[in-house]
C-alpha cells in the first residue's frame, strides 16, 4: 500500500517551501478546508488523514504501531519524505503538534518549523502540572464514545439535517466528515488522551508558534503557558477563542499569527 | 423517565384562533429547544428542556451548553461534533449525558443545525431523552464485549489445542525416532549371533546340540525379522514411504524361493504355492519376499493351526497378484478397516510373534509398488490376503 492511499494524502499549490496540516484527534483532513487553501499560492500544501481517520486505509491501523503518538510521528515522517519540497512548516492540531513533536525530535531537521494549535504534552494533572483532565475525565470520555457508537461509523450513511447558511457546503455533504472505526476511534483516545510527552518538549530544537485558545478545555491556558517555558524556542500567541478548533472557528486571527511566525522563520532562513 | 404528558401546562390558545401561539408551542415542544451562541451560551431554552434538567429557564440562561455535559462530552464535543458543527452546519443524532440539577445524568439524542440570525451565528439544539434507546444500546454494547470475549476466549482455547497437538506430534516423531535408533543398533549384535550359530552349525553338533543351534537360529531370524519390520515402519511414517528397487525378475521363482524358505521355519506345517501365467514382473524382488513372508507368518498365526497355507502368484499382462490364504476363523467386521494401520493385531494370536507390524509393511511395500491390498475373510473359506501390483506402464 502507498503512502498516499495509507493516508489519503492531497498535495496543493506550490512554492519553494511546504506547509503539512495535521489534524487532530476526532476529525480529518476536512478540518482545514477554512485555512489550508489560504497557503496554496505561496506554498506547495499537503493535507492528509492519520491513520484510522478520515479516509485513511483502516487496515494500516497498527494498534501495536499506533500505541503511542510516536508511530504517529514516524508516518508522518513517511510523508514528509515522500511529498514535501523544500524547508517543511508542520502545522499540526491538537495530538498532531505532539506528533509532530515527537517527528521533529526523532528526525532534527527534516521539519523547519512547527505551528501548534492547541498543543498538549499531557492532558492528566499530575501534581503541580495542570493538564486539565483526571484519568476519570477519560474513562468518561471512553463511555461517550461508545454511546456514539453509530455515529462514529464509517459504514453508516451521514444523516445531514442540511446547512441552511450554506447550500454550497450542504452540496459537499454527500460524503462524510471525521467518521472513522468506532473501535479506532476508542484505541485512538485512549492512546491520544493518556498520553505523556512532557519529556519530548525540551528536545525540540526547532522554532515552534504556540497557538493558544483563551477559552480551551482541551488545551487549559495553563498548558500553554507550559510549553512556552520548555520549548527551547518557542512563542507563544493566545487568540481569543472559545473552543479547541481555532481553525475553523477564529481563522482569520489563527492565520494572521500563523504569518507573523512564517514571516520571522523565512527571514531566518534567508539569513536575515 | 420524565414524561412528556404528565405535567406540561395546559397551553394558552392565541387571540381570534383555536390554535396555540409558537411561542407557547416552543415552550411546551415535546422536544428540549435551546439557542446557544456560537461560543456555546445557553441565550434561549425551551420549558420541556428546563423540567428534564430540573433547572428554572433563568438558571440555565447565560451557562454554556458544554458545561451542562459530562467531562466525556465535553471532549466529545470539543474534538468531533463542535468542528463537525462548524464544517456541516448541522450534526444529528449525538448522543449525550447531561447533568441534571440533582446530580444525575440523562442521556439525551442531540440534534444542532448553525444559523445567523441578524448577523450573528447561533446554535439551535434539539434534545430528546433516551432513556429506553440508553439502556438497549447499552446491552447492545454488553452483548457486543461477551461476544467478543467468548471469541477470544474461544481463539485462546483452539490456540492451545493446536499447541497441544503440535507437542504431541513432536512426542510421537521423537518415539519413531528412537524405534529407529535402537532397531538399527541391534542389528549388529544380532548378526554376531547368527554369524556364530552358522560357524558352530559348520562343526556338524549332535544331539542336544543341534537342537539348542536350531532354535537359536530360528529365534535370531524372528528377532531380525521384528527389527526389519520396525525400520521399515519409521521409515514409513517418518521418511517419504518405504524405498523400492524395481528390477525385471520372475516372480514366481522370487516367491518360490522364499515359500521354500519359510518352509524351514514352519516344519509342522504345509505351505503350497501356485503359480499362474508367465512369471516376468517388475517388481522389488527382497521386498516381495519380505512380504510374502509377512503374509504367511500372519496366516500360520491366526490360521487353524495345522491347517495349509496357500501361497498364490498369478501374472498377467494387466497385471500381477500375490496372495496368501489360510482356513480359520473369520477376521471380525470391525477390524478390517485398521488392520492395515500400524499396531493392530488380531486377538487369537498364540503368541507374542510381533508387535503389528507385519500387514502396515505389507501394505506400504504395496503402495510403493504402486498397487494395494485386500483381505477376504469368512468362517467358510478361511482369509485371504491379495496384493495387487498394477501392469507396468508401457514405455
Amino acid at each position: 500500500m502507498t503512502v498516499l492511499d495509507r493516508h489519503n494524502v492531497t498535495v496543493e499549490g506550490s512554492g519553494p517551501a511546504t506547509m503539512v496540516f495535521a489534524h487532530g484527534f476526532g476529525c480529518d483532513q476536512n478540518m482545514w478546508r477554512l485555512m489550508a487553501p489560504t497557503y496554496r499560492d505561496r506554498y506547495r500544501t499537503i493535507r492528509y488523514d492519520l491513520v484510522g481517520s478520515g479516509r485513511s486505509d483502516l487496515s494500516a491501523y497498527d494498534r501495536s504501531r499506533h500505541a503511542t503518538l510516536q508511530g504517529h510521528a514516524d508516518d508522518l515522517l513517511e510523508i514528509v519524505g515522500e511529498f514535501a519540497e523544500g524547508p517543511v512548516v508542520l502545522v499540526g492540531h491538537s495530538v498532531s503538534a505532539m506528533i509532530g513533536l515527537l517527528a521533529g525530535v526523532s528526525a532534527p531537521g527534516a521539519i523547519e518549523a512547527h505551528v501548534m494549535l492547541g498543543p498538549s504534552p499531557c492532558y492528566i494533572n499530575d501534581h503541580d502540572y495542570v493538564g486539565g483532565f483526571s484519568r476519570d475525565d477519560i474513562e468518561s470520555l471512553l463511555t461517550t464514545l461508545e454511546g456514539n457508537y453509530l455515529g462514529w461509523s464509517s459504514t453508516m450513511a451521514p444523516v445531514i439535517m442540511g446547512a441552511p447558511e450554506n447550500p454550497a457546503f450542504a452540496e459537499e455533504l454527500t460524503n462524510s466528515f471525521c467518521r472513522t472505526d468506532p473501535d479506532i476511534a476508542a484505541h485512538f483516545a485512549r492512546v491520544t488522551f493518556l498520553s505523556d510527552n512532557r519529556a519530548d518538549v525540551s528536545k525540540l530544537r526547532e522554532p515552534a508558534l504556540i497557538l493558544q485558545c483563551s477559552d480551551d478545555i482541551i488545551a487549559p491556558l495553563d498548558v500553554g503557558h507550559y510549553l512556552q517555558r520548555t520549548l527551547p524556542n518557542a512563542t507563544l500567541r493566545i487568540i481569543q477563542n472559545v473552543g479547541h478548533c481555532p481553525h475553523l472557528t477564529a481563522p482569520c486571527a489563527s492565520m494572521a499569527a500563523i504569518d507573523a511566525f512564517l514571516e520571522s522563520v523565512e527571514s531566518a532562513r534567508s539569513g536575515g | 423517565m420524565p414524561s412528556l404528558n404528565r405535567s406540561n401546562p395546559p397551553v394558552p390558545v392565541a387571540e381570534g384562533t383555536l390554535l396555540p401561539g409558537c411561542a407557547a408551542l416552543y415552550d411546551g415542544a415535546a422536544c428540549g429547544l435551546l439557542l446557544t451562541t456560537a461560543d456555546g451560551t445557553i441565550r434561549r431554552i425551551n420549558a420541556t428542556a428546563c423540567r428534564w434538567l430540573g433547572l428554572d429557564a433563568d438558571e440555565l440562561v447565560g451557562q454554556r451548553f458544554q458545561d451542562l455535559l459530562t467531562m466525556g462530552g465535553r471532549i466529545f464535543h470539543q474534538t468531533h461534533w463542535a468542528p463537525l458543527l462548524q464544517l456541516q452546519g448541522s450534526v444529528a443524532e449525538v448522543k449525550l449525558d447531561l447533568k441534571r440539577a440533582r446530580g444525575d445524568v440523562v442521556p439525551m439524542l442531540m440534534n444542532a443545525a448553525m444559523r445567523t440570525h441578524a448577523g450573528t451565528v447561533y446554535h439551535e439544539l434539539a434534545l430528546f431523552v433516551a432513556d429506553d434507546r440508553h439502556a438497549y444500546e447499552r446491552e447492545l454494547m454488553a452483548a457486543r464485549k461477551r461476544a467478543e470475549q467468548l471469541l477470544a476466549e474461544q481463539a485462546r482455547a483452539h490456540a492451545a489445542l493446536e499447541e497441544a497437538k503440535a507437542a504431541a506430534a513432536d512426542r510421537a516423531v521423537f518415539a519413531e525416532q528412537m524405534i529407529g535408533i535402537v532397531s538399527h543398533d541391534l542389528r549388529n549384535p544380532l548378526s554376531t549371533i547368527r554369524m556364530g550359530t552358522q560357524v558352530l552349525e559348520m562343526t556338524a553338533p549332535a544331539g542336544i546340540q543341534q537342537d539348542v543351534l536350531a532354535n537359536i537360529n530360528r529365534a535370531g531370524l524372528r528377532a531380525l525379522r521384528l527389527i526389519n519390520d520396525l525400520l521399515d515402519f519409521t521409515h514409513a511414517r517418518i521418511g517419504q514411504g518405504l524405498s523400492v528397487d524395481v528390477q525385471q525378475v520372475d516372480l514366481h521363482v522370487v516367491v518360490g524361493v522364499q515359500v521354500a524358505e519359510l518352509r524351514q521355519a514352519y516344519p509342522a506345517r504345509t505351505l503350497d504355492h501356485q503359480a499362474e501365467g508367465t512369471g516376468a514382473c517388475a517388481v522389488d524382488a527382497d521386498r516381495m519376499a519380505q512380504l510374502v513372508g509377512n503374509l504367511v507368518s500372519n496366516a500360520m498365526a491366526y490360521g487353524t493351526p495345522g491347517s495349509e497355507v496357500t501361497v498364490t502368484t498369478t501374472v498377467h499382462p494387466q497385471g500381477s497378484a500375490v496372495s496368501v490364504h489360510n482356513l480359520g476363523p473369520a477376521i471380525p467386521e470391525a477390524l478390517r478397516e485398521s488392520l492395515f494401520q500400524p499396531m493392530v493385531r488380531g486377538t487369537q494370536a498364540q503368541f507374542d510373534r510381533s508387535i503389528g507390524l507385519g500387514l502396515y509393511i505389507v501394505a506400504e511395500i504395496a503402495r510403493a509398488h504402486g498397487g494395494s491390498v485386500d483381505v477376504s475373510s469368512s468362517e467358510q473359506y478361511g482369509t485371504k490376503f491379495t496384493v495387487r501390483l498394477p501392469a507396468p506402464t508401457p514405455t
